[in-house]
């Protein structure tokens, strides 16, 4: 106990010193817990996102390309696929329900999703929960209402029966706009901390009646015009969506399935396995991932060298320490152990402020960084895996403070009692 | 002496052996009896040949055979099986507590996928964390097989496991 109480004493002796190399460590090891944090984050938010999905059909582009602009409204879709398709689909046998989803337009910044109340019903996300309303209805007869993700109401501080004018394309500054036909919003979704937050849901008659007189590429002018009032009482069949999220009755028949899409002779479309798809994001962005993680791991082990060289530089000027606490009895080991001890409050010091700072930090940026990556990181404890990665930190940081207490404890020996400066 | 500690043995080891599961092989899961599938009809008019070989048009590659028969007597015994993991669900924690396990994944897309009785259909309270899509894995559990094909489910084998490790190749 004294021994520690010695080395803490020292230390404040040189507290610039030492305030600097705990600055050090605690920044080191800030950046590798957040590097971490975001990294399992990030992976239990795509996990979670999408639930009880059996097969995702899009068109033919690529499995990752498909899962990221269907379910994480990331990217774009390549192709349209034709409205018989998801009808031939959905009356197959093996599938229990099939959602329509149709994307490409937005609301200042947020995706606009097209699909239909089976979406409501079927979509599940995390362990399986379904969505639920806050407040209002989900999509009714009119092709003009919108159900709100959380926090577009949110961000936006919008109202059950407000009006709000949605925008061609997915810019967030939009230059065109459909704002001769305003939608209302009938509902808000409860909180999900998925995609589905920052979405805005219309009916497929919806999207249809938005482009209804858009001709090649431009709006109408003039006498074509459709107006809102004439456009609801038109035919707002969709003849095409963008993709089709399918249940089936039985997950043996997944293959199966997926293979009879793959060949569907109308048109050519993809089937993907969400979960396999999310898979091969990962192995993706594995690479990225350990390539941050080396790095924060050597940023690391920098700290614990600068603070191996501030006490080596020490030992020198503190020869005269070592002697008067040999004059009073000291040991050799105790020396040795003095720095030791020294070494590991430094680190411990380090960790603990790197800890404030990361909880500081997190608390201060969570706001943001769910507002613009939809990435909620939660202000838990440490996890079990983050807790090995302090304890090797504080174990390195001993292992390195055997190094200058080994050289104490030759130069204590050597000195003696007194000291030839 | 030595008789006695011998016999001893076989009776401590026995009932040792007899929890071990049963090593199965995907094709023990195959009914003996099966006959083979019938070879694709042969295209005896020439004039749709055309057809037959434009990609889009052309027929496609047949389904496996709808009513893939299963073995019955595997239901409820206690097996080990090799096999690929196909995903289906993936907890928050990255873990896979549903998934598919076949004989062979990926790439190969030159013969249709495996069929219903060359799939097990497993879930798992623990789940298994796994890095890469094609590292086959050790699976043990009583398989329970599902034999009608009803409107809601096909026929099929399922299994809630209980061990999931990775297979290593042995030298022998």
């Amino acid at each position: 106990m004294y021994l520690i109480r010695l080395a803490l004493a020292s230390l404040a002796n040189r507290r610039f010193t030492a305030w600097l190399t705990v600055f050090a460590i605690a920044l080191s090891v800030c950046l590798l817990l957040a590097v971490e944090r975001i990294r399992t984050e990030t992976r239990s938010s795509f996990a979670s996102t999408i639930s009880g999905t059996d097969l995702i059909v899009g068109a033919r582009s690529g499995s990752i390309n498909l899962l990221l602009y269907s379910v994480f409204r990331l990217g774009n879709a390549t192709n349209n696929i034709r409205w018989d398709s998801f009808e031939t689909l959905a009356g197959d046998r093996k599938v229990k329900w099939a959602i329509p989803i149709s994307l490409g337009d937005s609301h200042r910044g947020y995706r606009v999703m097209g699909t239909s109340n089976a979406y409501f019903e079927h979509y599940q996300y995390g362990r399986g929960q379904a969505l639920q309303l806050a407040q209002g209805q989900i999509l009714s007869d009119d092709p003009f209402a919108v159900v709100l993700g959380a926090e577009v109401a949110e961000a936006l501080h919008y109202q059950l029966g407000q009006q709000l004018v949605l925008a061609h394309g997915v810019a967030s500054i939009s230059l065109s706009k459909h704002d001769d036909k305003p939608f209302r919003v009938v509902g808000i979704l409860k909180r999900t901390g998925t995609p589905v937050d920052r979405t805005l849901h219309i009916s497929l008659q919806g999207m249809q009646a938005l482009h209804i007189d858009w001709q090649n590429g431009v709006p109408a002018q003039g006498k074509a015009r459709i107006s809102a009032e004439q456009a609801r009482g038109m035919d707002l069949q969709p003849q095409a969506i963008t993709a089709i999220m399918l249940g089936l009755h039985s997950k043996i028949a997944t293959f199966s399935v997926q293979r009879q899409i793959n060949e569907f002779r109308g048109e050519p479309l993809l089937a993907i396995l969400p979960g396999v798809a999310l898979q091969e994001l990962w192995s993706l962005m594995g690479s990225a991932e350990k390539a941050l993680f080396v790095v924060s791991l050597f940023v690391v082990l920098t700290g614990l060298i600068g603070m191996l060289t501030a006490i080596l530089t020490s030992l020198n000027e503190r020869r005269r320490e070592m002697a008067i606490l040999r004059s009073v009895g000291a040991r050799p080991w105790h020396i040795a152990s003095l720095l030791m001890v020294e070494a590991f409050a430094l680190a411990l010091a380090g960790v603990l402020l790197g800890l404030a700072l990361l909880y500081l930090g997190i608390a201060l940026a969570q706001g943001y960084v769910q507002a613009n990556y939809g990435l909620f990181l939660p202000l838990a404890l440490p996890s079990r895996y983050e807790w090995t990665l302090l304890g090797a930190i504080l174990a390195a940081a001993l292992l390195m403070g055997a190094l200058p207490a080994w050289r104490a404890y030759r130069q204590s020996l050597a000195d003696g009692l007194s000291i030839r400066l | 002496m030595l008789r006695v500690l011998l016999a001893l043995g076989l009776i401590v080891a026995l009932p040792l052996w007899a929890a071990e599961p049963r090593e199965l092989t995907w094709l023990e899961m195959l009914p003996a009896d099966t006959a083979p599938a019938a070879p694709p009809a042969a295209l005896h008019d020439l004039s749709k040949l055309a057809d037959a070989l434009a990609a889009e048009s052309g027929p496609a590659a047949s389904q496996q055979s709808v009513a893939a028969p299963v073995v019955e007597a595997l239901d409820g015994q206690q097996v080990k099986l090799p096999g690929y993991i196909v995903p289906l669900n993936v907890s928050e924690e990255g873990r896979v507590t549903e998934f598919l396990l076949v004989p062979y994944y990926g790439a190969c897309i030159h013969v249709p996928p495996p069929p219903p009785n060359q799939i097990v259909h497993v879930k798992t309270e623990l789940g298994v964390l796994m890095d890469n899509l094609y590292q086959p894995f050790w699976i043990e559990g009583p398989l329970r097989v599902e034999n009608t094909s009803t409107e809601l489910a096909e026929a099929g084998y399922q299994m809630a496991a209980s061990k999931i490790y990775p297979y290593e190749i042995t030298d022998n």
